[in-house]
């Protein structure tokens, strides 16, 4: 069964897409902040990571710096952020993102995305 | 050649390594000065001058150094005056993330005087300020959270906006949110995310409640 990281200091937002991942067939694990997710990375790879970005202790893009950085971890990564303007999509990819997504994202959609990065089939 | 040992910084200006500059043009000076080291002493010394609030949010704008960028937001939580806090939320309009974020911590140690303008914001053009000043009311610790938090849940017709207030009522919501949070159920019945969020917070507020 293929892993899957969410990192965001909302709880709600984790056990949203905690609820929607597993109905997808995967295993999900949850980190509060990018060093919290950094500790679990290092201790097991993951399959695909889904990243806040402001949180407090290490933002999403210090996450994905120091994962990518550090070659940590080259799983494609989702980054998710709340801002309506869309103007970090530019550094979320110069971090190492593989996708920007606004949040709140659609069930539908979440899985649909999470299996494209995993090279799985959509349909 | 013989190497030698620097026992001081060579590029400090003599008067940094000599002693403290007490007026305030030296201290603005050696806060736009070459060095983190002098920028960071002026950010703190120049805390108990008049004027130094707008000194310190032109150089927060453009200093560099995560240091002293830390520091300059202490000295401004330090002077905590009605410009430092204005000058803070000018920040979140900042294409930086990096500052964004800096800011909104910073306010967050300002609980009195962010709460004097949380109405403002929470009115502002821009959803993205509205959205980073709910992420503040999370740690504001004021009675008036709830409330300003079932307003925007009424009132704010941004999705964004409102989903973050939701993931905030989910944490501090009592029954008198209740009302607030079946009326955006209904206000957005075709957001999965809005409804899966404000049952959270119904069922923990009811289960508290028992």
């Amino acid at each position: 069964m293929k892993r899957v990281l969410i990192i965001d200091d909302a709880s709600t937002i984790r056990m949203y897409n905690r609820s929607i991942l597993e109905a997808g067939g995967y295993q999900v694990e949850e980190a509060v902040n990018g060093m919290e997710g950094l500790e679990k990375a290092l201790e097991t790879p993951f399959d695909l990571y889904i990243v806040d970005i402001n949180m407090p202790k290490l933002d999403g893009y210090g996450f994905l710096q120091q994962l990518r950085a550090e070659s940590i971890d080259q799983a494609p990564a989702m980054m998710v952020s709340t801002e309506a303007a869309g103007r970090d999509k530019e550094i979320a990819y110069l971090s190492g993102a593989n996708l920007y997504l606004v949040k709140p994202t659609k069930p539908d959609e979440l899985i649909a995305y999470a299996r494209l990065l995993m090279g799985e089939p959509t349909q | 050649m013989a190497l030698v040992k620097r026992t001081h910084d060579d590029n400090l200006p003599s008067e940094q390594q000599a002693g403290t500059p007490k007026t305030l043009e030296e201290l603005q000076q050696q806060l736009q000065g070459s060095h983190p080291l002098e920028r960071r002493q002026a950010a703190q010394d120049i805390v108990d001058h008049e004027g130094a609030t707008a000194l310190l949010l032109a150089q927060l704008e453009r200093e560099t150094s995560a240091v002293v960028r830390q520091v300059i937001l202490t000295s401004l939580t330090r002077i905590g005056d009605r410009d430092a806090v204005f000058g803070l939320a000018e920040c979140l309009r900042s294409e930086d993330a990096r500052l964004r974020n800096d800011a909104i911590e910073a306010m967050k140690e300002m609980p009195d005087q962010m709460a004097e303008i949380v109405e403002e914001l929470l009115a502002d053009d821009d959803p993205d300020v509205r959205i980073f000043t709910v992420n503040i009311l999370e740690s504001l610790r004021h009675p008036h959270v709830e409330q300003w938090l079932i307003d925007v849940l009424d009132h704010d017709d941004h999705l964004n906006v409102v989903c973050t207030a939701l993931d905030l009522m989910g944490e501090v919501g009592t029954e008198a949110a209740i009302p607030a949070l079946q009326r955006v159920g209904s206000r957005y019945e075709d957001e999965a995310y809005v409804q899966f969020a404000a049952d959270m917070a119904l069922k923990r507020i009811q289960s508290s409640a028992e």
